[in-house]
C-alpha cells in the first residue's frame, strides 16, 4: 500500500465562484512514486470521490502552450472524467501526444522558436493525437454527467450544464500553490481565447486551423457573448505578464507567430513591442473590436514600461476576468492522499 | 431486404409488447426517441432489444420498465440548416451549419445498480 497524493477543489463554493465538478491534479511524479499506472491512479481517485470528477495528470518538467501560442513549463500529459465511481472505458481517459522536436514543427508552427529560446530539450504536449480517441471532434473526455474538455482546460457537469473555466496557467499556479484568480470570463476572455495559433494536435484543434492573427470563433460580435458568464481559475495577472514577456523577448510578436489575444496585445504595447494591425484579419479585428481593441486603441502609442513594471502592474495592464478575486490557490485547494496498491 | 430494418414506430409497438408478452400488468416507459419523427432501426439490434426487455419485465423484482436511448459516442455531429421562408412558404434562402453537441454517458442513467450485463458489441461492430 501507498499513499497517492493529489490535490482537490471540491464542488461547491470556491471564494467567490462555484465549481460545478471535483477538480483533480496529480503530478505524475506522486503516481510513480506509488508504483502505479496513471490509469490505476485515477480509477483511485474516481472511486474515492464517486461523484462528477475531472482530472488531469500532470508532467511538471515538460512543457506547454497557451491557447495563443505562449509557451509556459509543465504540461496535462493525461486527462480523465469520472462519475458514480467509475471511469467509463471507452471515453473517460486520453492521454496528450508528446511532440517530438524537429525543424519541420518549429517551420510549420513558428511560435515553437520559444521552444529553442527558453525550454530547449523538455518534452512538449499539448492535445491528444485524434488516433488515441473515439469522440469525433472535441478533445473530451466523458463519464456519466462529467465532462473534461479541450485537453483539461473546460471542466462541465453536463446534467446541470455547469462549466468553469480552468486555462492551463491558473492550473500550473495550482500545482505549484501559486497565486491566482477567481472570478467570471466576461467578455475579453470570450473574444480572447479563439486568437489561437496553429498547431498539429493542438489544446482545442487537431490540426492546423486556425493561425496567428485569425479567430476561432468567426461570430464577429456574438464572440464576445459565448463563453463571457463562465466561472474560471486562472493565474495571477502577474503571471500571464511575465510569460508573455517571456515570449515577446524570444522574438514573438502578436498576431504573427503567437496569437492576437486582448492580454498578448495589452502586454505588446505595454512593453513597446509594435503590433502589426494588417497581420490581424478582419474577423479578428471584428471581435477584438467589439470589446474596444479598436484599430486605433491598438495603433496608440502608450508609455513604454519595463518587464519589472509589466509584471508589478499587471492587473492594470491585461484586461479580463469579471468580479476579480485575487487569492493563493492553496486558499481552495486541498491536498489529499488515497491508499493505493 | 425489407427486415433488415424497422420502422419507428414498429420499434416502439415491438417494446411495448415485448413487456405484455409475459407481464401483462407492467408498463414500459421510452426516452430518448421523442425527437424522431422517422427513422429505421437497426433489425439485428431491434430483435436483442426485444429479448432484453422481455427479460427485464420477467424479473420479479421489477415493478415497471424504463428503455432510454442515448448516443453510444457521447458527441454526436449535427448539421444545422437555417431556412428563410417566403411568404408562399417555400425556402428563398439556407445557410447550412455544423454544431457537435456532448450528451452524457450510460453512467448517468445507472446510478446505483448493482447487476448491469453489458451486451454492447465494441464500438464498429454490430
Amino acid at each position: 500500500m501507498a499513499d497517492l497524493k493529489y490535490r482537490l477543489i471540491p464542488y461547491g463554493k470556491a471564494n467567490n465562484i462555484h465549481v460545478p465538478i471535483n477538480i483533480v491534479l496529480i503530478d505524475t511524479k506522486d503516481i510513480a512514486a506509488c508504483k502505479i499506472n496513471d490509469t490505476d491512479a485515477m480509477k483511485a481517485v474516481a472511486k474515492e470521490l464517486a461523484e462528477p470528477t475531472g482530472i488531469s495528470i500532470f508532467d511538471m518538467d515538460a512543457v506547454t502552450t497557451t491557447s495563443d501560442g505562449i509557451m509556459i513549463p509543465g504540461a496535462i500529459i493525461k486527462m480523465a472524467a469520472a462519475d458514480n465511481g467509475s471511469i467509463n472505458p471507452d471515453f473517460g481517459i486520453l492521454p496528450m501526444a508528446e511532440i517530438a522536436y524537429s525543424e519541420e514543427i518549429i517551420k510549420e508552427e513558428p511560435h515553437l522558436k520559444q521552444w529553442d529560446a527558453n525550454y530547449k530539450g523538455r518534452k512538449l504536449f499539448r492535445g491528444p493525437n485524434p488516433k488515441d480517441k473515439i469522440i469525433p471532434v472535441h478533445n473530451v473526455v466523458i463519464t456519466g454527467r462529467a465532462s473534461n474538455n479541450n485537453s483539461a482546460t473546460e471542466m462541465m457537469n453536463i446534467a446541470t450544464m455547469e462549466e468553469i473555466l480552468l486555462p492551463i496557467l491558473g492550473q500550473m499556479q495550482i500545482m505549484t500553490g501559486g497565486d491566482i484568480v477567481t472570478g467570471y470570463t466576461g467578455e475579453v476572455i470570450s473574444v480572447g481565447i479563439g486568437m489561437t495559433v496553429k498547431e498539429l494536435y493542438g489544446r482545442v484543434f487537431p490540426t492546423r486551423q486556425f493561425g496567428a492573427g485569425d479567430t476561432a470563433h468567426g461570430s464577429g460580435i456574438y464572440a464576445k457573448t459565448l463563453k463571457k458568464s463562465i466561472p474560471c481559475i486562472v493565474a495571477d495577472k502577474s503571471i500571464l505578464a511575465k510569460y508573455t514577456l517571456a515570449a515577446l523577448k524570444a522574438g514573438m510578436r502578436a498576431g504573427v507567430e503567437i496569437g492576437c489575444s486582448p492580454a498578448v496585445i495589452a502586454v505588446s504595447k505595454a512593453f513597446g513591442a509594435e503590433v502589426d494591425i494588417d497581420k490581424i484579419t478582419p474577423k479578428a479585428l471584428e471581435e477584438l473590436q467589439s470589446i474596444g481593441f479598436t484599430k486605433d486603441f491598438i495603433k496608440q502609442k502608450t508609455e513604454i514600461l519595463s518587464e519589472e513594471e509589466i509584471i508589478k502592474r499587471a492587473d492594470e495592464i491585461i484586461p479580463g476576468v469579471e468580479s476579480l478575486s485575487k487569492i493563493k490557490s492553496t486558499q481552495i485547494v486541498h491536498i489529499k492522499t488515497l491508499k493505493v496498491n | 431486404m425489407r427486415v433488415m430494418h424497422t420502422k419507428l414506430p414498429d420499434f416502439i409497438d415491438k417494446m411495448k409488447q415485448a413487456v405484455k408478452k409475459n407481464t401483462p400488468q407492467k408498463n414500459i416507459t421510452i426516452n430518448g426517441l421523442e425527437n424522431l419523427k422517422s427513422a429505421k432501426m437497426q433489425s439485428l439490434r431491434t430483435g436483442r432489444i426485444e429479448s432484453a426487455v422481455e427479460e427485464i419485465a420477467k424479473k420479479q423484482n421489477v415493478d415497471k420498465v424504463e428503455l432510454i436511448v442515448i448516443p453510444r459516442v457521447p458527441e454526436t455531429m449535427h448539421t444545422v440548416i437555417v431556412k428563410g421562408i417566403d411568404k408562399d412558404g417555400n425556402c428563398d434562402s439556407a445557410i447550412l451549419e455544423v454544431i457537435n453537441i456532448l450528451h452524457q454517458t450510460e453512467e448517468a442513467y445507472t446510478s446505483g445498480c448493482k447487476n448491469i450485463e453489458d451486451r454492447r458489441p465494441q464500438i464498429g461492430r454490430h
